[in-house]
C-alpha cells in the first residue's frame, strides 16, 4: 500500500505542478458582454439565436400541431384520445427571452463600434422580437406584467418585491405592443430581407396590424357575448369602446404594407392558380408576398414537415404519412361558380355519384385547394398521389366494399387499396383522412430524408394577410366598399367569384381557408369568441368532428360504372372525439409556480 | 473486505433511521359535501374533472388552492388534514350565478357540509323512458331560480354507463331555446345506434345549459333499461 503512495504523489506533483497555463485558458464557449459587443459578428449569431427561439404555436416542427383543430387529423399509429385543450395550449411565457433581448439592447447601446445607422437597425430588430413575444405571451395569457427596457439583477438583500411587477391590463399590453411597432418602424430598412427572414419595416407594420386587430375584435366581440372574459382589473377584456380606435390602427398598419410598393399578391404562375397560390408559400426565390418566416437552410437549420407528411408513394425515407388534412376543411373551399363547397358524393336520392377519376370531384374549386392540399388524384413533384380506399362491388344490387393491407392488390393485379391509403386501422406510416399536405411541402430531391431533411420555410407574415387585416378593420368600421375590394383581390387570385356583398362569416371562411396550416386559426376563432361555439364537443357535428373522405374505385365488370371512382364520407377513425373548447380556454392559467414567485400576479377567469 | 461492511453498516443507519422532522402521516381526515340549492343536489357534469371547486387554507407561505372534483350528483368529497379550510366554487365554473364568497369549513376527523348556490335553473318532474328501440321520450320542466337567466339549450342524453352528460353519451338530441316554466316534452330517435341494438343497460338524463355558463344543469341518471 504504502509503495503506492510514493509512486502517486510525484505523479500528482507533476500533474499539478507544471509550467503551462494550461489550467488559465480563456472559456471560449462562454463569452463576456465585453467581447460580444466588440465584434459585429458575435452580434449578428447573438440576434440570430433570438430568431431562433420564437416560434410557438402551430408550426411546422410540430406536425402533431396541426392535428389538434379541425385542420387535419393525426394518422400516426392508434387513435388520438385528445378530449379537449388542456390549460397551458401553446402557453408563451419566456421573461428569459425578453432578460436576454433586454441585456442585448445595454449592450448594444454602449459599444463604440456600431455607427449610429447599424445600430439603430439592430436596436429596431430586437424590439420587433420582443414585440413579438409580448404579442404571443398576450395572445394567451392576457395583460402580462411589461418590464420595459430594464435588467433585473439579484443580490443578496434585494428587496424582491421591487422586482415583483403586477400584471399591465390586456389592452395595456397590446397598446405596448402597437407603440413599440410605432418607435421602430424607421429604425427597420425597407427593403425585404433575404428569404425574409429577418425583421424588416413591414414586419414592424403587419405585427402592429395583427396585434391590433386582435385586440380590436377581443374588445368588439368579448363584450358581445352573454358573460364577457375578463377580470376586475382588466387583465383579461378590453372595454367596448376601444374597439374602433383598434381597428383604425389596423387598418392604416396594414395600409401602410399594402402600399409600400415592396410586396404583392403573388402571380407567378397565372396559368395555373392552384401552382401560384403554392408557390406564394411554399417557393422562396424571387417571393415576393411573405413578410417575414422561419427560414430554415441545410446544413443545420432544416424542418421535418416534409419527411413525416409526404405520400408514402413519393417518400424518400421510412417516415411518411403522419398527419393529413380532414374533409372539413377541404368542404370549406367554395366551388368557383357555388359558395357551397361541400364534395358531391351522393346524388338527391342518396345514390352514389360515379366520377371517372378521382380528381374530378374537386374540379373548379378554389385554386388555394390545389395549392393547400393533395387531394385524390392531384399530382406531386410531377406524378399523381393514388389514393385509394379499396374496391366498390354490386352484391344483390348493394355496394359492399373490399379492402386489403396498404399496396395489396386483387387476383387481377388490380389495386385494392393504395400504398398510400386511406385506411382506418391502426398503422403507422398510413394516411387515414384521404388528404395529403400540400402547403409546406417541398420539392425538392432528398427533402424528405432523415440525413437532409427540408429547407422550407415557415411564413408568419404575408401580403394576403394584410389585405384581409384591412377588410375586416374596414368590415368592422362600416366601411363596406372598401372591406370588399380588399377581400375580393384575395378571392380573384384564388380563381373564385368575387362577392358583391360582405358578411362576417365570410371573413372567418376567407381566413380559414387563405391561412390554413398558418398559426391563424386557433387564435382567430379565439378573437372572434367563436372557438365554443365552432368546436362545441358536440358528437358528429359537422364542425366539431373530424371527417374524413375514403376514395373507392368500382368493381363491377359489365356495368357503366365499372372503373368509375366514388366516395364515403365518414367520421375520421383516428380522432373519434369531438374538438371541445371550453370557455375556460379562452385566456391559459397561469401557472402556480408563477404565483408563489410573484404574488402580485392575479388569476385568470376560470381558474 | 471488512472496512467495507462497516461503511455499508454504516450506510445503512443513515438511509434507515431518521427524525420525525420530515416525516408525517399522510393525512387521513375525510371531508364530504353536497351542492345544493336550498337543500336540493343539483346534477352536474362529472367528467373530465369539469366542475372543480377549490380549498384554500390560510397562514402558509404559498396559497394555491387544493382543487375539489365534483361528482355528477353535486357531491365531493376531499381526504384533508385537520384544520381549518375556505371553500369556494371555482371562478366561473359550474351552471350558478358566480359567487366568489368563501365558507369556513373545520374538518377535525371528517367533516359534512352543504355548499349552497344560486343555479340559474333547476329541473322538475322529470320523467325519461325507452319506448322499444327506437325512440327515447323525456318529459320535464325547467324552473328558472336565478334573477336573470336564458336557457340557450335543452338536452336529453342517452348513455350506456351510469355516466351521462353533454360529453359521454352515445345519442344526443337538442332543443335550442326552450321553454321555461311549463312542460317540455323532447324525443330522441336512438335506432341504428350500436349501444340500443345490444339489449345492455340504457342510462339517460336530461340538461339545460344557462346563456352564458360553462356547464349544464342535469337530472338524476335514470336507468331506462
Amino acid at each position: 500500500m504504502k509503495n503506492y503512495i510514493y509512486i502517486i504523489l510525484p505523479i500528482l506533483v507533476v500533474l499539478f505542478g507544471g509550467c503551462s497555463d494550461i489550467l488559465e485558458q480563456e472559456p471560449d464557449q462562454i463569452l463576456t458582454g465585453n467581447q460580444v459587443f466588440s465584434d459585429e459578428v458575435i452580434i449578428q449569431s447573438v440576434l440570430a439565436n433570438y430568431y431562433g427561439r420564437v416560434t410557438w404555436g402551430q408550426h411546422t416542427n410540430d406536425s402533431y400541431s396541426y392535428t389538434v383543430l379541425d385542420e387535419a387529423g393525426k394518422c400516426d399509429g392508434g387513435p388520438d384520445l385528445l378530449q379537449t385543450y388542456s390549460d397551458d395550449q401553446w402557453r408563451v411565457y419566456d421573461y428569459t427571452l425578453i432578460r436576454n433581448i433586454n441585456q442585448f439592447l445595454q449592450g448594444l447601446r454602449e459599444t463604440p463600434i456600431l455607427d449610429e445607422d447599424s445600430r439603430q437597425a439592430y436596436e429596431g430588430e430586437v424590439r420587433f422580437l420582443r414585440a413579438w413575444v409580448y404579442f404571443n405571451m398576450c395572445k394567451g395569457l392576457g395583460g402580462m406584467p411589461i418590464v420595459g427596457d430594464d435588467v433585473f439583477e439579484y443580490t443578496g438583500g434585494t428587496d424582491i418585491s421591487t422586482l415583483q411587477y403586477p400584471r399591465s391590463t390586456e389592452a395595456e399590453l397590446y397598446d405596448y405592443i402597437i407603440s413599440e411597432c410605432n418607435a421602430i418602424v424607421d429604425f427597420l430598412p425597407e427593403e425585404p430581407s433575404i428569404n425574409a427572414a429577418r425583421a424588416t419595416k413591414w414586419a414592424a407594420y403587419m405585427l402592429k396590424a395583427r396585434a391590433a386587430v386582435y385586440a380590436g375584435s377581443i374588445a368588439n366581440y368579448n363584450n358581445k357575448m352573454p358573460n364577457p372574459i375578463r377580470t376586475e382589473g382588466g387583465e383579461v377584456g378590453i372595454p367596448a369602446e376601444r374597439a374602433d380606435e383598434y381597428y383604425q390602427q389596423a387598418h392604416s398598419a396594414a395600409q401602410e404594407v399594402i402600399n409600400s410598393g415592396k410586396y404583392q399578391l403573388n402571380m407567378s404562375d397565372p396559368d395555373d392558380l392552384k401552382r401560384n397560390f403554392y408557390e406564394a408559400l411554399s417557393i422562396k426565390e424571387n417571393n415576393l408576398e411573405v413578410i417575414w418566416a422561419r427560414d430554415y437552410i441545410y446544413p443545420g437549420q432544416t424542418v421535418g414537415f416534409t419527411r413525416v407528411n409526404i405520400p408514402a408513394s413519393h417518400a424518400e425515407d421510412i417516415d411518411r404519412a403522419y398527419a393529413g388534412p380532414i374533409l372539413n376543411l377541404v368542404e370549406d373551399f367554395e366551388y368557383a361558380d357555388n359558395r357551397d363547397g361541400t364534395i358531391r358524393t351522393r346524388d338527391a336520392q342518396g345514390n352514389y355519384i360515379f366520377y371517372d377519376s378521382p380528381e374530378d370531384a374537386f374540379e373548379n374549386k378554389d385554386a388555394r385547394l390545389g395549392g393547400s392540399i393533395i387531394y385524390p388524384g392531384a399530382e406531386f413533384k410531377g406524378s399523381k398521389v393514388v389514393l385509394q380506399a379499396g374496391q366498390k362491388y354490386l352484391e344483390n344490387g348493394q355496394w359492399k366494399e373490399r379492402t386489403g393491407q396498404p399496396g395489396d392488390r386483387g387476383d387481377d393485379k388490380d389495386l385494392i387499396t393504395s400504398v398510400n391509403g386511406p385506411t382506418t386501422s391502426n398503422q403507422q406510416f398510413i394516411n387515414k383522412t384521404g388528404f395529403f399536405f400540400r402547403k409546406f411541402m417541398d420539392e425538392t430531391g432528398g427533402a424528405s430524408t432523415r440525413g437532409r431533411n427540408s429547407e422550407m420555410w415557415f411564413p408568419r407574415f404575408r401580403f394576403a394577410e394584410a389585405l384581409m387585416i384591412a377588410c375586416e378593420a374596414t368590415f368592422e368600421l362600416g366601411q363596406k366598399e372598401q372591406a370588399l375590394d380588399y377581400i375580393n383581390q384575395i378571392r380573384s387570385r384564388a380563381g373564385i367569384q368575387e362577392l358583391e356583398a360582405l358578411t362576417f362569416e365570410d371573413i372567418v371562411r376567407e381566413n380559414r381557408v387563405e391561412f390554413a396550416f398558418e398559426d391563424h386559426r386557433y387564435w382567430d376563432l379565439k378573437r372572434w369568441r367563436l372557438a365554443h361555439e365552432v368546436w362545441n364537443g358536440v358528437q358528429n357535428d359537422p364542425e366539431a368532428q373530424q371527417f374524413a373522405l375514403f376514395p373507392y374505385l368500382v368493381n363491377a365488370p359489365g356495368s357503366p360504372n365499372d372503373g368509375k371512382w366514388v366516395f364515403d364520407k365518414q367520421p375520421f377513425s383516428n380522432s373519434p372525439n369531438p374538438r371541445h373548447f371550453q370557455l375556460r380556454h379562452y385566456y391559459n392559467f397561469l401557472d402556480q409556480g408563477w404565483i408563489n414567485n410573484n404574488p402580485k400576479l392575479v388569476r385568470n377567469p376560470f381558474q | 473486505m471488512k472496512n467495507n461492511i462497516y461503511i455499508l453498516w454504516f450506510a445503512g443507519l443513515f438511509f434507515t433511521i431518521s427524525c420525525g422532522l420530515d416525516n408525517y402521516d399522510e393525512p387521513g381526515s375525510q371531508l364530504f359535501g353536497q351542492i345544493t340549492y336550498e337543500g336540493e343536489s343539483i346534477g352536474l357534469r362529472g367528467t373530465g374533472e369539469a366542475v372543480q371547486l377549490q380549498l384554500y387554507q390560510d397562514g402558509y407561505e404559498l396559497d394555491a388552492p387544493i382543487p375539489v372534483f365534483v361528482k355528477q350528483d353535486g357531491s365531493f368529497e376531499a381526504t384533508l388534514f385537520d384544520g381549518e379550510y375556505k371553500l369556494v366554487t371555482r371562478d366561473q365554473n359550474g351552471p350558478w350565478v358566480n359567487d366568489r364568497d368563501t365558507m369556513l369549513v373545520t374538518v377535525n376527523g371528517s367533516a359534512e357540509v352543504n355548499l349552497e348556490v344560486t343555479p340559474y335553473f333547476m329541473l322538475s318532474e322529470v320523467d325519461i323512458s325507452l319506448e322499444g328501440k327506437n325512440e327515447v321520450t323525456a318529459t320535464f320542466t325547467i324552473d328558472q331560480i336565478a334573477e336573470v337567466a336564458n336557457a340557450e339549450y335543452a338536452m336529453v342524453l342517452l348513455g350506456k354507463t351510469a355516466f351521462v352528460d353533454d360529453v359521454v353519451y352515445i345519442g344526443r338530441q337538442d332543443l335550442s331555446a326552450p321553454q321555461v316554466g311549463n312542460e317540455l316534452e323532447l324525443s330522441m330517435d336512438v335506432s341504428g345506434i350500436a349501444e340500443v341494438e345490444a339489449n345492455g343497460a340504457l342510462f339517460a338524463r336530461v340538461g339545460v345549459r344557462p346563456v352564458g355558463a360553462d356547464q349544464a344543469i342535469y337530472s338524476d341518471v335514470v336507468r331506462v333499461r
